[in-house]
């Protein structure tokens, strides 16, 4: 009876370190292809597999999901609404100055004979489901190439910058957050107009790297895209330390990201733009003095 | 008996890893901002009621699903579920003991997925180390998994049991 057991331990065991053996090599197999086409072929078949019953278990459970969620912040609703009253009240008071600039920035482009770019096209999808892990830094969306999605757009919440589409089916599409360790994103602080590099630590502030900084960066500063990788001028987040620029030096801080990513259902997919586009414009378009309009409603104007 | 309890192990992973995407995901129930580990809960619970070879299977298609809907490298969670699956079969006496001690049990062996998935993913190169929550990311799962315990432990119970009572009659 013991030497049963024992032999089936045994068997256990070998079996065990030949699954062990399995996994080092596709792991050590997906990290030398770079994630190559056999892995991204396997994550579609698998991931349009589960799209079905993720959608149909997230239709069930939202509600009740939204219902404990709900009674969770019970407690913080009142001060939320009211911080949120004062909040409208400041943006009133901002939308009536931005109007009066946008008059102004009407009438100076008329002067200069520049034509604004017309507004991206975009494509609204909904978040249905998100990564296994927390590790996981991705969302999945309910749109994918039917609705002209491809890989490497920019995905946008109403806040700003949320991530890129790294994965399309025909109809599902993966976004990987710019919190992700390996998604970086070049970046324009707005003060400045000085170029750099911001990067993900999983979660919390971005990390912001500054490469040729010459001036100061202010707690508080606007972050932008640069256009290199996505469309120029969508906010990524606030600097949130201020930190002196040193000649030789990087320049190191940290961005507070404008985006709420676990509070977001709905995001936009910018579909008319790539990075093409922008080197097309580059070699054109004089740098150093470009308008450029947000895919969102932001307008944004860098001197060089 | 055995190929029916299998299936059904393979059901309930598979379920698990759809109610961890979508209610233990993003937007859904994420107490202290990080979900439970129910994939990770529901192999450690399935334990008791599949043979062994089949248990450290069912572990590593666990895994290798998970690492095929999450981001990162391929085979880290197939390696870290099959050690969980393992260990939990070395273990699987101690889950008739009581009801503190499965609880501690699934404490300690979430929390030790959770660690050698930081430990493999960083040897990977995955900078899950650098990821500024990680000690959150890694604590939290198991005590979350330590509540979810009594409830899937008795689901899975009640379900096993049902099944062999009706291959019985």
């Amino acid at each position: 009876m013991a030497t049963t057991s024992g032999r089936r331990l045994n068997r256990v065991t070998v079996l065990f370190f030949s699954l062990l053996a399995i996994g080092f090599l596709i792991a050590t197999f997906d990290v030398r292809s770079d994630g190559g086409n056999v892995a991204n072929v396997m994550r579609e078949g698998t991931q349009s597999i589960f799209t079905p019953l993720q959608k149909s278990v997230d239709w069930v459970a939202s509600p009740v999901v939204g219902f404990v969620d709900g009674v969770a912040n019970l407690a913080g609703l009142r001060a939320e609404t009211e911080r949120l009253q004062d909040r409208v009240r400041e943006l009133e008071a901002d939308s009536r100055e931005v109007g009066a600039i946008e008059e102004q920035v009407i009438q100076l482009e008329l002067i200069a004979g520049v034509d604004a770019p017309e507004e991206l096209p975009t494509v609204t999808a909904r978040i249905y489901a998100s990564g296994p892990t927390a590790f996981d830094n991705v969302r999945y969306i309910d749109k994918g190439a039917n609705d002209g999605i491809v890989v490497g757009q920019a995905v946008l919440d109403e806040d700003g910058l949320i991530g890129r589409v790294d994965l399309v089916s025909a109809n599902d599409a993966r976004i990987r957050l710019i919190t992700d360790p390996i998604v970086s994103v070049g970046v324009r602080v707005q003060a400045t107009n000085e170029t750099g590099v911001v990067s993900g630590r999983g979660d919390g502030p971005l990390r912001l790297e500054m490469f040729r900084a010459t001036l100061p960066v202010t707690e508080g500063d606007l972050v932008i895209t640069d256009g290199s990788r996505f469309p120029p001028g969508i906010v990524v987040g606030s600097i949130s330390d201020t930190a002196e620029a040193e000649v030789g030096f990087v320049l190191r801080s940290s961005v507070r990201p404008a985006a709420r990513f676990s509070q977001v259902d709905y995001v936009k997919v910018i579909i008319g733009w790539s990075a093409l586009d922008a080197d097309l414009q580059d070699g054109v378009v004089d740098s150093s003095a470009t308008t450029t309009v947000a895919p969102t409603t932001t307008t944004t104007t860098s001197e060089g | 008996m055995n190929r029916s309890r299998v299936a059904v192990s393979l059901l309930a992973i598979v379920l698990a890893l759809v109610i961890q995407t979508t209610v233990f995901g993003a937007g859904g129930i994420e107490p202290l901002g990080v979900a439970p580990a129910f994939v990770t809960l529901v192999v450690i619970a399935i334990g008791p009621y599949v043979e062994a070879e089949y248990h450290v299977l069912l572990g590593f298609t666990a895994g290798i699903l998970m690492d095929l809907m999450g981001s990162g490298t391929l085979g880290l969670w197939a390696m870290t579920l099959t050690i969980v699956a393992y260990a939990t079969v070395r273990l699987r006496e101690r889950f008739n003991e009581g009801i503190v001690l499965t609880g501690f049990l699934v404490f300690s062996l979430t929390l030790m997925g959770q660690l050698i998935f930081v430990t493999v993913g960083t040897l990977f190169g995955q900078e899950v180390a650098a990821d500024t929550s990680v000690v959150a990311k890694v604590i939290l799962p198991a005590v979350w998994n330590l509540v979810l315990a009594i409830p899937v432990v008795w689901g899975l119970a009640l379900v096993f049991n049902q099944r062999d009572r009706r291959w019985a009659t």
